[in-house]
């Protein structure tokens, strides 16, 4: 459960949106707020560490502590939280140079925020993080962003400047979305070894009390967070919060049935009905920023560099049965776009499950059926390896489907599923017939990491002179319309090739005790709990 | 045993340990991927940052000086820093032991308690009621997984009846040995079960063939009581065989229940084992590897020092 991808959203979400996104996020909550309380979390991996920047995971528990200058919302877009407004073309936060070939961005720190030690948040702090995190001596997970700054200007303590070397739209992906580093506490330490990995100092509504490894983590509130309800109470509205560590799916189903978790995330389909009837408990479908998809690897098996052969299986798969053998939770999809962003491409060439289609693409290309059922073209029988992850139920159950499915139109696959690394070396470097499995992205996906010719997860091997231009307009430019513009070229022009077949977008289900106000389920990558200060426990 | 054969057997092991360690460490290595694979996930890691991170760790050293530089330190007790926590090796390991220690002593000792008394009752009232309804129970529990008892107990304790928590060393912000005790029983149980299952058959059949001798019964000629024959003159011999299964099962408490701490989110090795495994983390995978090697080894050096102690005939010299 590695944080997949970090990516983030568009600079620039109009303004509007920003704002009513804003009101919702802090004034949206009806009157019954009810102060104290302690909600006790289930977390279904053993954390590593709490530093955001080095941790493998996600983040959950960091995500009530640290804060960044913006964070993505229940639908993507991105809300200020430390900075005052995220920074626009349109609002003078961004300025592209007149050669058009870098730009600075400009935030203004909310003034009077604390870090749960007191002391004031300023923009050093904001510096500090970029220099900590750009130090080579630090061994850190993500330092994505840090290569694209030039240098950050600090004129006062609510103003920071960041000067870019190039005109980087997802700038906002990274580094300061992330969390911010506390200067005054780690100015000079040496971050791969610092307490600051058992006990992160932030200014998010939390602080950490206690991190017990392989067992628990206990918040408490932080007393000096800055930010109020629309009443002008303090907030959090909740005294703590509990993480407790189960890496165990059916134990920590066993533990909301018990009472002793009353929030987790996650829940394995096959297990959501037992949820279901739990007094108290409440099933929640989050639809996160993941799709499905069965990918051809086109650098050694020919039959596949054949695009009506790859048609043909897109026509043979039938999506809904894969979306029914899973309880009916994914939704069939018919672009890698999940239908979550605006730019989505409803208008991309489909292909509906067509069982007749199918056969006729196939005999079309010259794979006939042969004795046993199965298809052979030249001697050789339509036979492939599908991978999956070993030990993913609901991808190993996806992936019977579309044998059974598939095995219709005369095409044999064998599972060859493969677990930890020896898996993830095998999708990275492409060496499987077929590959079925999910991405997950943040909001501000960037899709030539997968489909780009260069592409660090293109394992499949495709390459598209055509694909790789589109992408590469569409991820220059601060400019909302073009970049959807070219995001909708991009999903007709790749749902024509089809080196990839999207197949379901698969939500999270989230268990949470119906005693929980406030709570909204995030569909990015910074995880559920990037915003704990609204929450509430009714008694 | 005296002093001097008993440092020999420790000094034994020196030359043994650096050849498992060899072979460990050729494995892990032969084994796909390495430590850095976690970041493969993560496109916004750059092959710039990767190749700092290799050098840090010294990855991109060549296999052999990577093996001598490892021995060296492992030897002069410098294990390390684990890659996925940056923590020292020792102090992961030293605060994993523990509930390891706990859980898995505590299901030893219940593990000798029922199974010895179950197996000698067992060989006593040979093909009775008694004996087939041990049989029927220990094959229940040779044959029965981990997990699916576990879930079921579960299910019965923690959800239907709520009497003991369903995971968990303890209740959160609780010290009391009470409460300790309380998250104990059911894993302890489940983790029981198997060996009493199996070390009750091994106590059956031993204790079946000691009766059979001739001076067990001669024993009986003399017109002792069937209670003073088993206890004082069988019992002896019968639990020879028995050392041996037992001790080698002995170092296992140390590597941890890997699947009943996953279970009930127990913090022990087992589970450091697993998280280990999954991050390539090669420094804590070799230390803990290394001390499971280094138990069994000990725990056989105790079975064998147990067999003198129990048969006056073995000596060692």
């Amino acid at each position: 459960m590695s944080r997949n991808i970090r990516f983030t959203h568009s600079a620039s979400r109009n303004a509007l949106r920003t704002l009513t996104a804003t009101a919702i996020l802090l004034g949206g909550m009806a009157a019954a707020q009810q102060r104290g309380g302690t909600l006790t979390v289930g977390l279904g991996y053993d954390i590593d560490t709490l530093n955001v920047y080095s941790t493998g995971f996600l983040g959950d528990v960091q995500a009530a502590v640290v804060e960044g200058l913006v964070a993505p919302d229940a639908k993507a877009n991105y809300v200020p939280v430390l900075a005052t407004q995220v920074p626009t073309v349109r609002n003078g936060g961004i300025k592209i140079a007149p050669d058009g070939k870098s730009m600075t961005v400009t935030y203004r720190l909310r003034s009077g925020v604390k870090w749960s030690d007191g002391e004031p948040l300023t923009s050093a702090d904001v510096k500090f993080t970029w220099e900590a995190v750009k130090n080579p001596k630090f061994i850190a997970e993500s330092k994505d962003g840090t290569e694209d700054i030039a240098s950050i200007d600090t004129p006062n303590a609510t103003t920071v400047v960041v000067n870019y070397k190039r005109v980087a739209p997802d700038f906002m992906s990274t580094l300061f979305t992330f969390g911010i580093l506390p200067k005054h506490t780690l100015d000079g330490k040496d971050l791969n070894t610092d307490t600051y990995n058992e006990k992160p100092l932030g200014t998010g509504p939390f602080k950490v009390k206690e991190f017990k490894r392989g067992q628990y983590v206990i918040l408490e509130r932080n007393p000096y967070y800055w930010r109020k309800d629309s009443k002008g109470v303090q907030l959090p509205y909740l005294d703590g919060m509990v993480f407790k560590i189960i890496p165990d799916s059916n134990t920590l189903v066993t533990q909301l049935r018990t009472g002793e978790v009353q929030l987790a995330y996650g829940i394995p389909y096959s297990q959501v009905t037992q949820l279901d009837n739990v007094p108290g408990l409440k099933v929640v479908k989050n639809s996160v920023l993941s799709w499905q998809h069965l990918d051809f690897n086109l650098k050694t098996i020919d039959a596949f560099k054949d695009p009506n052969v790859r048609k043909a299986f897109a026509y043979a798969l039938n999506k809904s049965a894969v979306s029914k053998a899973l309880g009916g939770y994914p939704t069939p999809i018919n672009t890698v776009v999940v239908p979550v962003f605006s730019y989505t491409n409803p208008a991309v060439p489909k292909y509906d499950y067509n069982l007749a289609r199918a056969q006729q693409l196939l005999d079309a290309a010259g794979w006939k059926v042969g004795s046993d059922g199965i298809r052979v073209k030249d001697g050789k029988r339509m036979s492939f390896k599908i991978m999956a992850q070993a030990g993913r139920s609901t991808d190993e159950d996806a992936e019977q489907v579309i044998i059974a499915s598939l095995k219709q139109a005369g095409i044999e696959l064998q599972p060859d599923n493969k677990s930890g690394v020896a898996f993830r070396d095998a999708r990275y470097k492409g060496n499987y017939d077929l590959f079925y499995g999910g991405w997950i992205t943040s909001a501000d996906p960037t899709y030539s990491v997968f489909f780009g010719s260069k592409g660090v997860n293109n394992g499949q091997g495709y390459a598209s002179a055509k694909i790789d231009a589109i992408l590469a307009r569409a991820e220059s430019t601060l400019d909302p319309a073009q970049r959807t513009a070219a995001l909708r070229e991009f999903q007709t022009e790749l749902m024509t090739d089809l080196p990839s077949i999207p197949v379901t977008s698969n939500p999270s289900m989230i268990a949470v005790t119906e005693k929980l106000g406030g709570f909204v389920p995030n569909p990015t990558n910074m995880t559920n709990f990037v915003n704990t200060s609204g929450w509430y426990l009714n008694k | 045993m005296n002093a001097t054969h008993l440092l020999k057997r420790l000094l034994g092991t020196v030359p043994l340990l650096l050849g498992v360690s060899l072979l460990l460490f050729g494995v892990l290595h032969l084994a796909p991927g390495g430590p850095l694979d976690v970041y493969a996930d993560n496109p916004s890691v750059s092959p710039e940052a990767l190749a700092q991170m290799r050098t840090a760790f010294g990855l991109d050293q060549p296999l052999p000086v990577q093996y001598v530089s490892w021995v060296t330190a492992f030897f002069t007790g410098e294990w390390g820093y684990s890659i996925r926590t940056a923590r020292p090796v020792t102090q992961e390991i030293a605060e994993r032991i523990g509930p390891t220690l706990i859980l898995g002593g505590t299901s030893f000792v219940l593990s000798l308690l029922i199974a010895l008394p179950l197996g000698i009752v067992s060989a006593v009232r040979r093909y009775s009621g008694v004996d087939y309804l041990i049989t029927f129970l220990s094959f229940l529990g040779v044959s029965m997984p981990v997990f699916w008892l576990a879930l079921m107990l579960q299910l019965l304790f923690a959800v239907q009846w709520r009497l003991l928590p369903s995971a968990g060393i303890q209740t959160i912000g609780s010290d009391s040995v009470l409460d300790l005790i309380h998250h104990l029983i059911l894993p302890a149980c489940i983790l029981a079960f198997a060996s009493v299952a199996g070390w009750s058959r091994y106590m059956r059949s031993s204790m079946v063939e000691v009766l059979g001798q001739d001076y067990v019964r001669t024993a009986r000629a003399k017109g002792l009581t069937a209670g003073r024959v088993v206890v004082h003159h069988a019992l002896r011999n019968a639990l020879i065989p028995i050392i041996t299964v037992v001790a080698l099962d002995f170092a296992t408490i140390l590597s941890g229940a890997v699947i009943t701490e996953t279970i009930f989110a127990w913090p022990g090795i087992g589970r450091l084992f697993i998280e280990s495994m999954n991050g390539r983390d090669y420094p804590v995978l070799m230390a803990l590897m290394m001390a499971g090697s280094f138990a069994l080894i000990l725990s056989n050096l105790l079975a064998d020092l147990a067999y003198a102690a129990v048969d006056p005939r073995i000596r060692y010299e």
